[in-house]
């Protein structure tokens, strides 16, 4: 093994909690609650489906019943007293972690459970001034996650439950939600293998990585070979278990030959696709388990300093891993299939997408518009002007299809739903538009910002040509 | 013939004596009509709510399943809160008689902010005497046996599961404002509710409840 492989694998070993998958963390005299087998009994009648799906699971065969997973402590913030027992209607990754509790480390502090915190900013302009809150319940917080809130009457609050959104705050303190791609009650490992573990919230305008999964000759793989994937199987490492095709899990999460899987799903991934402008970033992990992505351009953080933490607290750093250990860790699942040449190969055509979505539209677009603020030609409030929507989809819909379709190999959506729709928008919406609200100081603003930038130099040149738009040459001549 | 005596009675029911029983008689069935008026209208939504405090608890009763069921069988307060029987119904009102001692010297429970904070103490403690009494009021209209359900399966959990349970076991809050269970209510955050609910400002609810 080259020692710069080993040394990967070291870290990404440390990172993971532990190197190969973990089996559950509890014998099993913990579990098998003496009143679960009555709560049996009446939700086979009550609600059948889910009492069902629970036996035909694999903690019914291992014994783990209702009562594992839901029973609560009287004083705990969303305890229920149900039928003599109490319990909570909501199993958080703190329950879930009791046994599973490798998982539980590797997602705490991962994008996922911390995927409220990712979007803090955004919320409110979109829940107040776009929408109303009755679309933070049934919308965002359906993928990012609420924070629930038990009321004083012992019910759920219904603008917060129910709720499997991945980064969801449980009334523990814990966050994430495992339900989220786990499907209660029946926690089978194939479909949260499967593609459609997470299409609830990877689909649609901002980050439509079904649709882009679906393109790509990956995807068709997939369906051309599902019965091939021993979803089921007992581990699942890809080049051993299967090698069909991967799924998101494969790439994301899980095992490739001396890779380990891990349940922090965005630890392999260099670049932040869904912001205005792309930056490669560190994974900073803190030394109580917390983690959090620092931006290339920051110098990376010294172990044992004291950083702050998403939650605005600070933590001492345990250590970083720099974009290309990342990068590093991602192409190792690659190169189960491709070669290495093959894999750095695409990786750089990955990477020279981000880098045009930047330069050419993301850092003009986003500096035009610190302009339109800065001389008032905007009001402070978001979304009162066209251009504000206007901007906001040019990264946050389009930019982000045509970098996800780039870092996951469909042609369409790097380039006829991405940065076609991007170029599109910034050409006849944006520069219109920036036109029309800044007046006599547009001409101004747009040559600081787009005189210097090579790609839009064609703009210069309105005499020249082209057959493209099908009206016969322009130039004048016969075909 | 011997004086005095009428009919074929015993020598000792002398005139007086079959007048004090004939008084005793009607006096006493008078009585037992007295008690059964009494405790009929002392059961009546009308009574209970001549105190306005018990309107506060007649406001959620009204937009229940118990007042408006669409058979029309109507659930009045003593229905569900005065034990069948009529001594059993007398010593009902009897003891619940230090409602009134309450309502006149205790707190102002006609404040819906007094009201709501003592809300859950009086839940627990109606929960208790359903379940002293094995829910016998339920019983009165809810033969366990019969309960049917539209879902498939209520007959037999009634009849299986339920079976030693009694009614309050499972079904709680189906009239007045929602309670949790006493083992996992939690005053602190009652009075935040409440608090939050009349506009008070944090902390205004210990205040209350220590006046």
């Amino acid at each position: 093994m080259p020692p710069n492989l080993r040394c990967l694998l070291v870290v990404l070993s440390l990172l993971s909690g532990t190197a190969w998958g973990a089996k559950v963390s509890l014998t099993p005299d913990n579990w098998g609650h003496p009143a679960g087998e009555d709560c049996v009994s009446c939700h086979t009648k009550s609600s059948a489906g889910i009492a069902g799906q629970w036996k035909e699971s694999a903690h019914a065969r291992a014994g783990v019943n209702c009562m594992d997973c839901h029973q609560a402590e009287v004083g705990d913030a969303d305890a229920i007293t149900h039928e003599g027992q109490t319990i909570a209607t909501v199993v958080s990754p703190k329950d879930c972690g009791r046994c599973h509790t490798t998982e539980m480390e590797q997602q705490r502090g991962s994008v996922h459970a911390e995927a409220v915190a990712v979007i803090a900013e955004r919320m409110p302009a979109m829940v107040n001034n776009v929408a109303g809150p009755a679309i933070e319940a049934a919308g965002c917080a359906q993928c990012h996650g609420s924070k629930v809130n038990l009321m004083a009457n012992g019910k759920l609050d219904p603008n917060t439950w129910p709720n499997s959104g991945i980064g969801r705050i449980n009334p523990d303190g814990s966050r994430g939600s495992c339900s989220s791609c786990h499907g209660r009650h029946l926690f089978s490992k194939a479909q949260a293998r499967e593609p459609q573990a997470c299409v609830r919230c990877h689909s649609g305008p901002d980050s439509p990585d079904k649709e882009v999964f679906e393109a790509s000759k990956h995807g068709m793989a997939f369906m051309a070979n599902r019965e091939k994937m021993n979803l089921d199987g007992e581990t699942w490492v890809a080049g051993k278990d299967y090698s069909a095709a991967p799924t998101c899990a494969t790439c994301h999460m899980g095992a490739a030959g001396k890779l380990p899987s891990t349940h922090d799903v965005g630890m392999r991934n260099a670049w932040n696709l869904n912001t205005p402008v792309s930056e490669r970033q560190y994974l900073v992990v803190f030394d109580d388990g917390g983690k959090r992505e620092l931006p290339e351009s920051m110098s990376a953080p010294r172990p044992g300093s004291r950083v702050p933490k998403l939650d605005g607290t600070e933590a001492a750093v345990k250590m970083v891993a720099t974009p290309q250990r990342r990068r590093d860790a991602m192409t190792l699942v690659c190169r189960e299939c491709h070669g290495k040449d093959f894999a750095n190969a695409f990786m750089t055509q990955f990477d020279e997408v981000v880098h045009l979505y930047n330069e050419k539209f993301g850092k003009p677009a986003q500096a035009i518009m610190q302009d339109l603020y800065s001389q008032k030609k905007l009001t402070p409030a978001p979304f009162d002007e066209p251009i504000e929507f206007t901007y906001w989809e040019l990264w946050h819909d389009e930019g982000a299809r045509a970098r996800h379709g780039a870092s996951m190999a469909s042609p369409n959506h790097a380039w006829w739903e991405g940065m076609y729709v991007v170029g599109r928008n910034f050409y006849s919406r944006f520069l219109p538009q920036v036109r029309e609200v800044a007046g006599s100081d547009a001409a101004g603003i747009l040559e600081r910002h787009l005189g210097s930038v090579e790609q839009h130099q064609w703009l210069k040149a309105p005499e020249k040509g082209s057959p493209i738009l099908g009206v016969g040459n322009p130039r004048g001549g016969n075909e | 013939m011997n004086r005095g005596r009428l009919l074929l009675l015993p020598d000792f029911i002398t005139r007086h004596v079959l007048f004090a029983m004939v008084f005793g008689g009607v006096a006493g069935i008078g009585f037992m009509v007295f008690l059964i008026e009494f405790d009929h209208y002392t059961s009546s939504e009308a009574f209970c709510t001549t105190c306005h405090s018990m309107e506060l608890a007649a406001e959620p009763y009204r937009q229940s399943s118990h007042y408006l069921p669409v058979s029309g069988v109507r659930a009045s307060c003593g229905d569900c809160h005065v034990s069948p029987g009529v001594f059993a119904a007398t010593w009902d009102h009897f003891v619940g008689g230090k409602d009134l001692f309450r309502q006149i010297f205790g707190a102002d429970y006609d404040d819906p902010v007094i009201n709501a904070l003592h809300l859950p103490e009086a839940a627990f403690s109606a929960r208790d005497w359903f379940r002293r009494n094995d829910s016998h009021t339920c019983r009165r209209c809810h033969e366990q046996e019969a309960i049917v359900g539209k879902r498939a399966d209520t007959l037999e959990i009634h009849q299986q599961d339920a079976k030693d349970k009694t009614c309050v076991d499972c079904h709680i809050n189906l009239v007045h404002r929602p309670v949790p269970e006493r083992a996992t209510y939690k005053r602190d955050a009652w009075n935040r509710m409440v608090e939050q609910q009349f506009g008070l400002e944090a902390g205004s609810a210990e205040r209350l409840l220590a006046e």
